[in-house]
């Protein structure tokens, strides 16, 4: 993989030439132009230089530098080429083309692009170039035109593979930024949401959106994101979770204070909220900050769905998310010390699988955990051809043998895969904080018993309180107490019932919705 | 930085490696079930315990065929000087640590409770192991016969005994109870008495029957099983043993106590004598006030009791409101009889007060009480007790009454 | 500034409500019993109300000096070096009952649950665990507390409440059996955990709004008194006067339980609630000694003092006593003079020197 590499000073040909392209100015003689293009582009090949002359005049000449596979070539040849090669339409049949005014006459006459821009510097023309539009150098001007080209083979909007739900959009991002960012302009129609672009990364330079909705969003929060982002200094950024480790408040910890979605209605509702969300080209992952614990454990189902059902649910899922965490040591802790609180029964039920095993139970626990783990692994990264096979030998393995010969007990078969379901009722970024936590309490219930498993909860409760994402306390609302936003935490109150934006986030959106919606059955008008 | 993280690796390596000292895996433990107490010859202890096998529960297969769990438990006994010490002798015959947590119930042998309960209840209580629920018998004869015997229907005798008492057949003790009325300055502990009587033959491998038809062609087929019963009651004066009640006695003693929950009451017809019926207890609720003047001391004992008539011999006519009601009277002066029963045992043959009468005084003569606490025994030996009883039967059953000839 | 974090209303009455009952709940009901008997839940009523002049005390005295804690406005009242002599005594104080909260809760732990483990074990986890909680500061401790005091509230009223089959209430009559000497001493021991009340004057400078430090007080007063009592009579009720011999009546009142022949075997649930609230308690006291020496020795952060303080603690717990008869000994017959002495007594003496000598804010 990559190494991280702060900013380097590198000697030699080809290096860093950044600080002087960025100065340079274009000149007026287009060959000279072309030749230092020529350089800079020594060696690659997919960078076309098209020479031709503008519109029968023999003296005007223009080049289009572009590069082959990042731009939509029917545009550059129709829009670009045949526009200007062809004929330029002029006002009065007198006025003269000359290579003083052929640059206005080209941008408002000939072109026919819809977006272009004009510079006058080396280093938005490499970038454009780089960025997959054509630059259009026209002789005896210094002012270069960027005609926005883009095109390439981008995957298309598709299902998310890691969030799904049942009810609601299916939609997920791609990896290209400007449909991402126009998915969410359809979510929100509104100017105030403000998208901030930047580069990021020395030698990347991958372009990074900063999104918010201006009005609800706290601007300290922007402004603490904006010097955050700005103080990133890496050679390359190729996914968010490169940003999100260097903006996160506590490196550290298990827990993401910055949570990540590929799913648009999940980035819109974070918005509507008060967060920011960071994009980045080339990924469908989208960040937003701040988060707190009980995003990890929500759906955007949560809310498309009915109210009562998904505040079962949502109760449902932190009973499981508990469970995925303590299920393993409970059972260690209950079965090694606490004999006396199982019924007698079962108890003895269990002595008589016991005594067929030779191994202790938490060495047990462990063994299958770690084996669960091995095959979640490896089934992510399984080649589809075999993966069929595998999974079988695998559960044959697991379930099958281990009991029959002897080395796991019939018990702790359920309790491992149970754990191991519990944990996928939440998505898969939330629940990684939970499952890797059970190891060390597995640890200590296993020396300390019950006793030693709650020492472990208390200190990861501890842990949690003090956390704090961008400045808002990790458990709000649940410590501290914040009793308008609990209705919207381990239960989802109906819409007409959430009356005020989110506290700590947005105090500036106090309506969310306007009081008396609550549903009523029409009343009868008895005067007629 | 690094030293720290140092500092509390070092601490957390010292937590995990010097083992884990508590941990107890099931197959280091001798789960013991129930435990009878007798005492020897020269004055020892004798602690007899009932051990499970897990084995003989089978693994995670099922094991088809009512196989009779036989051997599912291990008796063994051993003598000592206190029960600690006979436990800790024990170790030597016993290849686990006993495990007290889930003893059900507790058996005092009959010599033991003569000599004083009291020497050897401490234990039940000090140990944090062993539960104050579970369920105090004494034995007659020795509790160690009663341990030898297995269940047809539980697993062990032990949950046999413990789910009968639960279920009201005799009065319920549990160690607290006992434990209270040890340190009453008024009451007398009682305890349900527990022995071992043939119930039925044992339904052996291939269910041999005893039938005529049968006989000859089976081996096995007379042998007798006997299983654990509640036979009655033990009265106690202070902490030593004076005497039983019997089944009847013990009735009279439920009813006293406020504590009867379930119940038969059989009563002859009242047309034709040598035919019963028979009522089945719904509910039933006693109150004791005690009156004293100073030098005399009575009580007004009032019994109510709802039940279901669900067994009539007899064919007389229940719509009839007299018959009814004669009915009724018939099982109140049963009732009453056997209440009788229980209190001329306890005022006059043990002059001991099991019935908690003293602690009815105590509540409403709180100043009188601290006085002549010291000789409840005589006065309240000497008591005279008025019951008065409201015994209804509020449902028939299916029927209302019986079809002639039927 | 030494603690940057502030609390808000709630969370200081949460709060309050722990670090008095939290070690208490288990072995009140004995103590109360050993002196008034059956009428043992008189006293725990006595022992609320006689502990609300100790609240007013509290915080009258530190409404006269605003965003000050106990021991930096003793130096105002006494003078220089009298107030830190008194304040280096307060320190010893907190850190000794803190040690004696430390001891039994590993005594119980032990006693009941796991025999073999040495009792150090114990101490140097939840010391370790209140160090880590105390660096993080007052509101981190606020938030865990404010994550675990429902459900140990919760925890403790089902207990009782699943008891319901096994008590009879009878075994509380008859009402005034006992002398009112003796059910006024069997008050005193509560009463001095309802003193101990006074470590709210440690943190009435970081509440969000210090006025309300008066209702807050009076609420966990109610809130602690109203658990006393129905710990106190419901373990009565289960056990009658045998309360008065048991180590610890609140577990074995949750031992019989029994509901359904499925709801049973609760004790570990007691460990639970005891280990959650234990902790919180053995904190915050140990936060607020650290927070007093540091404040003392007029230092810029309490974090250097943490882990030596952590270090006392843990051998000054294993050092009080030999034996548990001796810790349960101080509990009945010792620290209730000592404790509302030091909690009671001598604040009241620096609210009468401070009004005498006119000094502080009249509040408004």
């Amino acid at each position: 993989m990559l190494r991280m590499r702060k900013r380097e000073k590198q000697k030699g040909n080809g290096g860093d030439h950044s600080s002087e392209i960025r100065n340079r100015p274009l000149s007026n003689n287009i060959e000279e132009n072309l030749k230092y293009l020529r350089e800079i582009f020594n060696n690659c090949s997919d960078v076309v230089f098209r020479e031709f002359l503008l519109a029968q005049r023999e003296q005007i000449k223009l080049a289009m530098i572009y590069i082959d596979g990042l731009t939509d070539k029917t545009r550059v040849s129709e829009e670009i080429m045949k526009a200007l090669a062809l004929e330029v339409p002029m006002a009065t049949s007198n006025t003269e083309i000359t290579k003083a005014n052929a640059l206005h006459y080209i941008k408002m006459r000939g072109l026919c692009i819809n977006k272009i821009k004009e510079t006058g510097n080396f280093s938005d023309v490499i970038n454009a170039v780089l960025s997959g539009n054509t630059v259009l150098l026209v002789d005896g001007n210094n002012t270069a035109i960027i005609n926005e080209t883009q095109g390439w083979e981008k995957r298309s909007i598709e299902e998310s593979k890691t969030e799904i739900i049942v009810r609601g959009p299916r939609e997920s991002f791609v990896e290209t930024l400007s449909t991402n960012t126009s998915m969410l302009r359809r979510k929100i129609k509104n100017p105030d949401l403000k998208i901030e672009t930047m580069e990021l990364g020395e030698k990347t330079n991958t372009q990074v959106a900063l999104v918010y909705v201006a009005g609800i969003v706290n601007e300290g929060l922007v402004e603490e994101a904006r010097k955050r982002l700005s103080r990133i200094k890496i050679d390359g950024i190729l996914e968010s979770g490169y940003i999100e480790e260097f903006i996160s408040d506590n490196p550290y910890t298990v827990f993401p204070t910055i949570a990540h979605t590929d799913r648009p209605d999940r980035v819109a509702a974070y918005l509507l909220e008060g967060r920011v969300a960071i994009m980045v080209e080339g990924t469908p992952v989208v960040l937003t900050a701040p988060s707190i614990f009980m995003e990890s454990i929500q759906t955007p189902e949560d809310y498309y769905e009915r109210a009562v059902f998904m505040s079962a649910i949502r109760g449902l899922r932190i009973l499981t998310m508990i469970l995925a965490m303590t299920l393993p040591s409970l059972y260690v802790a209950i079965i090694s010390f606490h004999h006396e609180m199982l019924p007698t029964p079962l108890l003895l039920s269990i002595a008589s699988q016991r005594e067929a095993v030779p191994l202790p139970v938490f060495v047990e626990v462990l063994f299958m955990e770690i084996a669960f783990e091995i095959i979640r692994e490896a089934g992510i990264r399984l080649p589809r051809p075999v993966g069929q096979a595998v999974s079988i030998v695998a559960a044959l393995i697991i379930g099958e043998a281990a009991v029959t010969a002897g080395m796991v007990a019939g018990t702790t078969i359920i309790v491992v895969p149970m754990t191991a379901i519990a944990s996928f009722t939440v998505y898969y970024s939330g629940s990684i904080a939970f499952r890797t936590l059970r190891f060390p309490l597995v640890f200590l219930a296993a020396s300390l018993g019950l006793f030693g498993l709650i020492t472990g909860l208390i200190i990861i409760v501890v842990h949690m309180a003090s956390l704090r994402s961008f400045g808002i306390p990790y458990l709000e609302p649940i410590a501290p107490i914040v009793p308008g936003d609990l209705k919207d935490s381990a239960l989802r109150a109906p819409w007409w019932a959430i009356k005020r934006g989110p506290n700590l986030m947005g105090q500036n959106n106090p309506r969310r919705a306007v009081p008396g919606m609550k549903p009523k059955p029409p009343t009868v008008n008895k005067r007629e | 930085m690094t030293k720290k993280l140092v500092c509390l690796l070092l601490i957390l390596l010292c937590i995990f490696q010097s083992g884990c000292w508590d941990r107890r895996e099931l197959n280091e433990l001798a789960i013991v079930l129930a435990a009878g107490v007798d005492s020897t010859p020269e004055g020892n202890i004798e602690l007899t315990v009932q051990i499970v096998r897990p084995r003989a529960f089978g693994g995670g297969a099922e094991k088809p065929g009512g196989q009779p769990k036989e051997n599912n438990v291990w008796v063994v006994s051993q003598e000592g000087r206190s029960i600690l010490d006979a436990q800790r002798l024990l170790e030597k015959k016993v290849s686990r640590e006993m495990y007290w947590g889930h003893n059900v119930i507790a058996i005092l042998g009959e010599d033991i409770a003569r000599d004083g309960v009291s020497k050897v209840t401490n234990f039940f209580s000090r140990s944090p192991r062993v539960r104050e629920t579970i369920w105090m018998f004494v034995a007659q004869g020795r509790a160690e016969t009663v341990l030898n015997s297995h269940s047809q229907l539980e697993i062990t005798s032990a949950q046999a005994a413990g789910f009968m008492i639960r279920a009201g057949t005799g009065i319920p003790v549990m160690l607290k109870d006992l434990k209270m009325m040890l340190a009453s300055q008024t009451t007398h502990a009682v305890l349900p008495c527990i022995g071992l009587t043939p119930s039925g033959s044992p339904q052996g491998v291939g269910m041999k029957e005893n039938i005529a038809e049968a006989r000859g062609k089976q081996e096995d087929s007379t042998q007798v099983h006997a299983e654990v019963t509640i036979c009655g009651t033990g009265a106690f004066k202070g902490d030593k043993l004076v005497g039983w009640l019997d089944i009847s006695e013990t009735r009279g003693l439920l009813w006293l106590t406020d504590q009867m929950e379930k119940g038969v009451i059989t009563v002859p017809s009242t047309e034709d004598p040598d035919r019963q019926i028979s009522i089945d207890l719904v509910r039933a609720n006693t109150e004791v006030e005690p009156f004293w003047d100073g030098e005399n001391l009575w009580f007004d004992v009032k019994i109510e009791m709802d039940g279901t008539l669900l067994e009539q011999q007899s064919m007389e006519d229940l719509t009839n409101p007299q018959i009814y009601r004669t009915i009724e009277e018939n099982v109140s002066r049963a009732i009453e009889r056997r209440a009788r029963q229980c209190l001329e045992k306890a005022q006059y043959q043990f002059e001991a007060d099991i019935l908690r009468f003293g602690e009815a005084f105590h509540i409403k003569y709180k100043g009188e009480w601290a006085q002549i606490k010291d000789r409840w025994d005589e006065i309240f030996a000497t008591a005279d007790v008025n019951i008065f009883i409201d015994a209804r039967i509020r449902q028939t059953g299916l029927e209302t009454k019986r079809a002639l000839g039927e | 500034m030494l603690e940057g974090g502030k609390i808000d209303g709630r969370q200081a009455v949460y709060l309050s409500i722990t670090y008095i009952m939290a070690t208490a709940l288990l072995g009140v009901a004995a103590i109360t019993t050993s002196f008034a008997r059956h009428d043992a839940w008189i006293s725990s009523i006595l022992a609320t109300v006689l502990s609300i002049p100790v609240a007013w005390l509290v915080v009258k005295l530190s409404s006269l000096f605003p965003g000050k804690t106990f021991i930096e406005y003793q130096e105002e009242i006494l003078g220089k070096y009298l107030g830190k002599i008194t304040g280096l005594i307060y320190v010893v104080f907190f850190i000794h009952i803190c040690s004696f909260m430390i001891r039994e809760f590993g005594d119980f732990i032990m006693a009941a649950f796991f025999e073999d483990t040495p009792i150090l074990v114990f101490h140097i986890i939840v010391v370790a665990m209140g160090a880590y909680t105390v660096r993080h500061g007052l509101e981190v401790l606020a938030r865990v507390n404010q994550i675990f005091l429902p459900f140990i509230i919760l925890s403790v009223v089902m207990i009782i409440f699943l008891t319901i089959p096994e008590l009879d209430f009878k075994r509380l009559l008859p009402v005034l059996d006992t002398s009112p000497v003796n059910i006024i001493k069997g008050s005193i021991t509560p009463l001095a955990w309802h003193s101990e009340i006074l470590a709210l004057a440690m943190i009435i400078p970081f509440l969000t709004k210090p006025d309300e430090s008066g209702k807050i007080a009076y609420k966990s007063l109610a809130m602690v008194g109203f658990i006393f009592l129905i710990v106190t009579a419901g373990s009565i009720a289960t056990f009658g006067e045998l309360v008065a011999f048991m180590s610890y009546p609140f577990l074995n009142t949750a031992r019989i339980i029994n509901i359904a022949k499925f709801i049973d075997r609760l004790d570990p649930l007691i460990m639970v609630i005891w280990l959650a609230g234990g902790f919180v308690k053995i904190t915050f006291f140990y936060y607020i000694a650290v927070l007093g020496s540091a404040q003392l020795f007029k230092l810029n952060s309490y974090r250097p003092l943490v882990l030596p303080i952590g270090i006392i603690l843990v051998a000054m717990a294993v050092a009080v006593g030999e034996n548990s008869i001796q810790i349960a000994h101080f509990l009945s017959h010792i620290f209730p003079v000592y404790g509302t002495f030091f909690q009671a007594a001598i604040p009241f003496l620096l609210l009468v020197i401070a009004l005498f000598r006119k000094q502080g804010r009249t509040p408004k």
